[in-house]
């Protein structure tokens, strides 16, 4: 036990250092005099993701052309960016250029409060709209926060798009074919079922399962239908394509093409699923594949799409924005105009992810070639449908209620009715 | 015997508020305004950022005939039961346990150690957390499951959080798993307050260890087992973390928490002014609570004394 | 008590008295048992847990993930940014609870009920509720991206437990060893400094304890408040592990551990202090 003298020192030292503390954590802000020197970058991709690794290399090409400017990188959340974006945005400690979400709910959202900055002069000055065009074009100009048309508010170095990922061992083992079409399809995941195998890999927490439906869905509607969800918010829930889809999802539960206990697990399992060759074919987007590519050792893979769809869940990557607040929004362009140039465009390719404006002759990894082709017959197309809960802001949580009634064998129709009702509410905001 | 000396104590009395003025200056500045605010907020239709729009009274009303929310209440019991009753009740066995018993046959430390890891869940980052018992639950080859199989219980395996039936109950179990430690450590810091000569006095008189439990461990703990019950209670109305990281108010809407709609309206929806009323009404429904509870407590301690 | 009267005191283990602490440990593994799975995980690389699923033993135990977060966000700041704001707001809150408990508890002010109703409202109010609010305020105040801010808020969040907790004891304080003091000619603040507080140690060794412990893992606030990164807290940082589409699910395992183990040093420095204490006999 402590003498009084001695506890009492104790203390005063205690309120000393305390008070010495706080005074430095006043002090302690982040400076906010930039100077035009500095050009602070944020993002929140991971530093051995294709894109962390091509970001680099741009800063690295930035700084080299861009003597006495240095390039503050902070490595973000995407959890604290989603939340505080805004209020962040409509401080001082904006950051100059940062990476930010496609659609209405997000880039839209901040573009109508005006607290992006209007990149339609420096689009027309560097051409970017001969690199970004069709569908990737649609989620960069926004149009009182309305995607689709408008200035433009964002670039995409990247794009994203689904796919049936297989296992191919796990095909040749069981003699079954990569489908071409929609029965094909369903014959191969009957072959598996009465193997004993669980087909399709599935999340009901998270994003995956309201994939599954989704392409569902677009395999019975067209580019038309497309913007009258996405962007008329003229979705109707009941109508022929969202029935199909909900009704199919639920026979295939109970056909056991999914298995009904997916339907708590987390996209990450999903993963774990098919790369430890529990489920031979999954589907989901194409950020999986630099992750397959880096960590499947044990069996051969590849991708095929959905059968019988010319639609498909996908759209233009990430977007760089440039904050109103930002300090230095020409230097913001020059990096943007960097990453957009064929040797970061095709790093990008090279580690697994879809570039934007590569050329195919840059590629040098035959699987990344494919994956690059896949995607400009889609784009030539106008393939690309976005991704189900873009419509409105939090439309994600009911979407995976909604699934995760469907799979648990609830009635498909009430449902697509809570979506309906979860649809309105949100775009009357 | 307060009162004995009357003029006494109306002298004594009229220096003790300003020994509250530091914590109301900051009180109102980081609570009661941002509070009134927030009542503000509600009162319109606000997206987080950019011009907010005067709707009056139309949130409310949308909350008042919002089934989502009302019917999601009743999960909110169950939660209680889960963060509050049971984890107090069984806190105060385990404490007394852990003090009376453990310690004084097996050492403090022994006890020491014990508490230690009742406690430790307390520490465990919820994202952390909800990742390690989406492990243990897997359904096809979690923790929980293989152990079952492996007992001969395979019959029992299920898919706990995946299964609208069991989901609630599942995450009352984790709940009570994360909030023993808290009655654990402060039951046991207020247990040193109980005179012993008042446990040997009774064990001499032939009393067994739970007759001695019950009739003077309780009593002398009744302050501590008030703060316990109610501040657990507060918790198990405002906390959605655990939902948020366990299952999303998942499967479907059988997990579904007012807080976690609360949440969801702030950040997810952003709907601020909707998602401003349901923090108001439930900040007024748990304040009706925690008022009731401390009245109760007010008056069983002016008893006492 | 001296320790040979404790030790003749001690009474026989006997059989029972074995099986009550088999009954124990099997709760204290069952609480902690979770954390060896996060701990089997933390060591493993990304492929052994993607062939092997979470559940087996690392192949072979790797530290990269640890050593990757530690740098990604440059952990030693990092957590020197929790362990200063924690600290101080455990400190402070005490120090406000012990002002708030002695009036009311002690002092018994007229109102002190309603007095501590209003102080819990701190702690009723779901805590999104005055993220925007106080937001507009820290910017107002030039506060916003300073730990400073969050530090104050959480001292008067966590002050309002304090206050609860220490009031209900207080409450409960002997009145005889108050008369006895006040005879004796000592001041309110005598009073409080030197008969009061010490007995309460035991209560504030916990308050201390719990408010570190809950500063620490708080997520919402330091989320909304700390922008910069050289500011930023623990459980924020940890956030890093988790991309849009895709979980570094090791990483993750990873980083929570580094997450946790200041707090438990903590717990664990400051469990030697809930059990020292002075019993309200010896006081007499």
């Amino acid at each position: 036990m402590f003498t009084q003298g001695a506890r009492r020192k104790a203390l005063a030292a205690i309120a000393v250092l305390a008070t010495a503390s706080l005074a430095m954590t006043a002090c302690g802000k982040s400076s906010s005099s930039s100077s035009s020197k500095v050009l602070k970058l944020w993002h929140y991709e991971s530093a051995d993701s294709a894109m962390g690794v091509a970001w680099n290399q741009a800063i690295k090409e930035f700084e080299q052309s861009h003597p006495g400017v240095t390039v503050r990188f902070e490595e973000k959340t995407f959890e604290q960016l989603q939340k505080t974006a805004p209020m962040v945005l409509n401080s001082s400690n904006a950051p100059d250029i940062m990476e930010y979400n496609k659609g209405n709910a997000t880039a839209g959202l901040l573009a109508k409060q005006g607290l992006l900055t209007d990149l339609t002069p420096a689009v027309t000055q560097h051409g970017w709209d001969k690199k970004i065009t069709g569908n990737l074009a649609t989620t960069s100009r926004y149009s009182n926060g309305v995607m689709g048309s408008g200035d433009w508010y964002g670039i995409p170095d990247y794009a994203e798009y689904g796919m049936v990922y297989y296992n191919k061992d796990m095909f040749a083992k069981y003699g079954v074919q990569v489908p071409t079409t929609f029965d094909e399809f369903t014959a191969a995941m009957d072959k598996f079922v009465k193997a004993g195998v669980t087909p399709l890999a599935s999340a009901g927490a998270e994003y995956p399962a309201q994939q599954y439906l989704y392409n569902l869905v677009l395999s019975k509607a067209d580019q038309n239908w497309v913007n009258q969800y996405q962007i008329a918010g003229k979705g109707n829930f009941h109508d022929a394509a969202w029935t199909y889809g909900a009704t199919t999802l639920a026979d295939w539960v109970k056909k056991g093409y999914i298995a009904k206990d997916s339907v708590s697990l987390k996209a990450t399992d999903m993963g774990t699923a098919f790369e430890s060759g529990k489920s031979p074919m999954m589907v989901s987007g194409s950020w999986w594949f630099g992750t397959f590519e880096s960590e499947v050792k044990g069996f051969s893979w590849g991708t095929f799409q959905w059968p019988g769809n010319s639609l498909v869940p996908g759209s233009g990557g990430n977007l760089w924005v440039i904050p109103k607040n930002s300090k230095n929004a020409q230097l913001a362009e020059d990096f943007i105009d960097i990453t957009l140039r064929p040797d970061i465009q095709a790093l990008l390719a090279n580690k697994g992810a879809v570039p934007v404006a590569a050329q195919t002759s840059d590629i040098t990894d035959p699987k990344a070639e494919e994956l690059v082709q896949n995607f400009q017959k889609l784009q030539s197309s106008n393939g690309l449908a976005y991704y189900p809960d873009w419509p409105t802001a939090g439309f994600y949580d009911s979407l995976v209620s909604a699934t995760q009634d469907i799979v648990n064998g609830k009635d498909p129709n009430s449902a697509l009715s809570s979506l309906q009702s979860a649809y309105s509410q949100g775009l009357t905001q | 015997m307060a009162m004995a000396i009357p003029g006494r104590r109306r002298r004594l009395d009229r220096g003790y508020p300003f020994f509250l003025i530091p914590a109301a200056v900051l009180f109102t500045a980081v609570i009661a305004v941002p509070f009134a605010m927030n009542i503000g907020i509600s009162l319109t239709r606000w997206q987080g950022v950019g011009p907010m729009t005067w709707v009056g009274l139309k949130n409310y009303q949308r909350l008042f005939h919002d089934s989502v929310f009302w019917s999601s209440f009743l999960h909110n019991v169950g939660l209680v039961v889960a963060m509050a009753v049971v984890p107090t009740a069984l806190g105060l066995v385990v404490a007394a346990g852990l003090f009376d018993f453990i310690g004084k046959r097996f050492g403090p430390r022994t006890a020491s150690v014990l508490r230690a890891c009742i406690y430790l869940p307390q520490v465990m980052p919820l994202a952390v957390m909800g990742v390690v018992w989406g492990w243990i639950l897997a359904p096809g080859d979690g923790v929980l499951n293989s152990a079952l199989k492996d007992v001969g219980l395979g019959s029992l395996a299920h898919d706990w959080l995946g299964d609208p039936n069991t989901a609630l109950y599942t995450v009352m179990a984790i709940m009570v798993w994360i909030q023993l430690g808290f009655p654990v450590v402060i039951f046991m810091a207020g247990l040193q307050r109980v005179d012993p000569v008042l446990h040997e006095a009774a064990s001499i008189d032939g009393a067994g260890w739970w007759r001695r439990f019950w009739h003077i461990t309780v009593p002398q703990i009744r302050p501590e087992s008030y703060v316990v019950l109610l501040m657990c209670t507060i918790a198990a109305l405002k906390a959605f973390a655990p939902i948020y990281v366990l299952t999303r108010g998942g499967p479907g809407t059988s997990t579904d928490i007012p807080s976690y709609y609360s949440y969801q309206n702030f950040f997810e929806k952003t709907q601020v002014g909707y998602g401003a009323a349901i923090a108001t009404v439930l900040t007024v429904l748990t304040l009706i609570v925690t008022t009731i509870f401390i009245v109760v407590q007010g008056r069983h301690q002016d008893e006492e004394s | 008590m001296a320790r040979s009267d404790a030790a003749a005191a001690r009474p026989r283990r006997g059989r029972g008295g074995y099986a009550v602490l088999v009954a124990f440990v099997l709760l204290a593994v069952f609480m902690v048992l979770p954390f060896g799975i996060v701990l089997l995980n933390a060591l493993k690389t990304s492929s052994d847990y993607s062939t092997h699923g979470p559940l087996a033993l690392p192949e072979a135990i790797s530290f990269d993930n640890v050593r990757t977060f530690w740098n990604l966000v440059d952990f030693t700041h990092v957590l020197w940014n929790s362990v200063l704001i924690s600290g101080c707001v455990a400190l402070f809150a005490v120090v406000l609870s012990v002002l708030n408990a002695y009036a009311i508890g002690i002092g018994r002010i007229r109102g002190r009920l309603w007095i501590l109703v209003a102080f819990l409202v701190a702690n009723l109010l779901p805590q999104e509720g005055l993220v925007y609010p106080l937001y507009y305020l820290a910017k107002q105040t030039n506060l916003y991206d300073t730990r400073l801010a969050v530090i104050i808020v959480f001292t008067v969040i966590q002050s309002a437990f304090g206050t609860y907790l220490l009031s209900s004891v207080l409450s409960a304080f002997p009145r005889e060893i108050l008369e006895a003091a006040r005879i004796d000619g000592a001041g309110k603040f005598r009073l409080l400094w030197q008969v009061v507080v010490p007995v309460s140690r035991p209560t504030l060794a916990v308050m201390l304890t719990f408010f570190f412990i809950w500063t620490w893992n708080e997520f919402l606030i330091p989320l909304v408040f700390l922008v910069s990164n050289q500011n930023q807290t623990v459980p924020v940082a940890l956030g890093v592990a988790q991309g849009e589409h895709i979980v570094d699910v090791t990483m993750q395992a990873a980083s929570g551990l580094l997450g946790i183990i200041p707090a438990i040093v903590f717990f664990l420095i400051f469990q030697r202090t809930l059990t020292r204490g002075v019993t309200v006999g010896s006081v007499k």
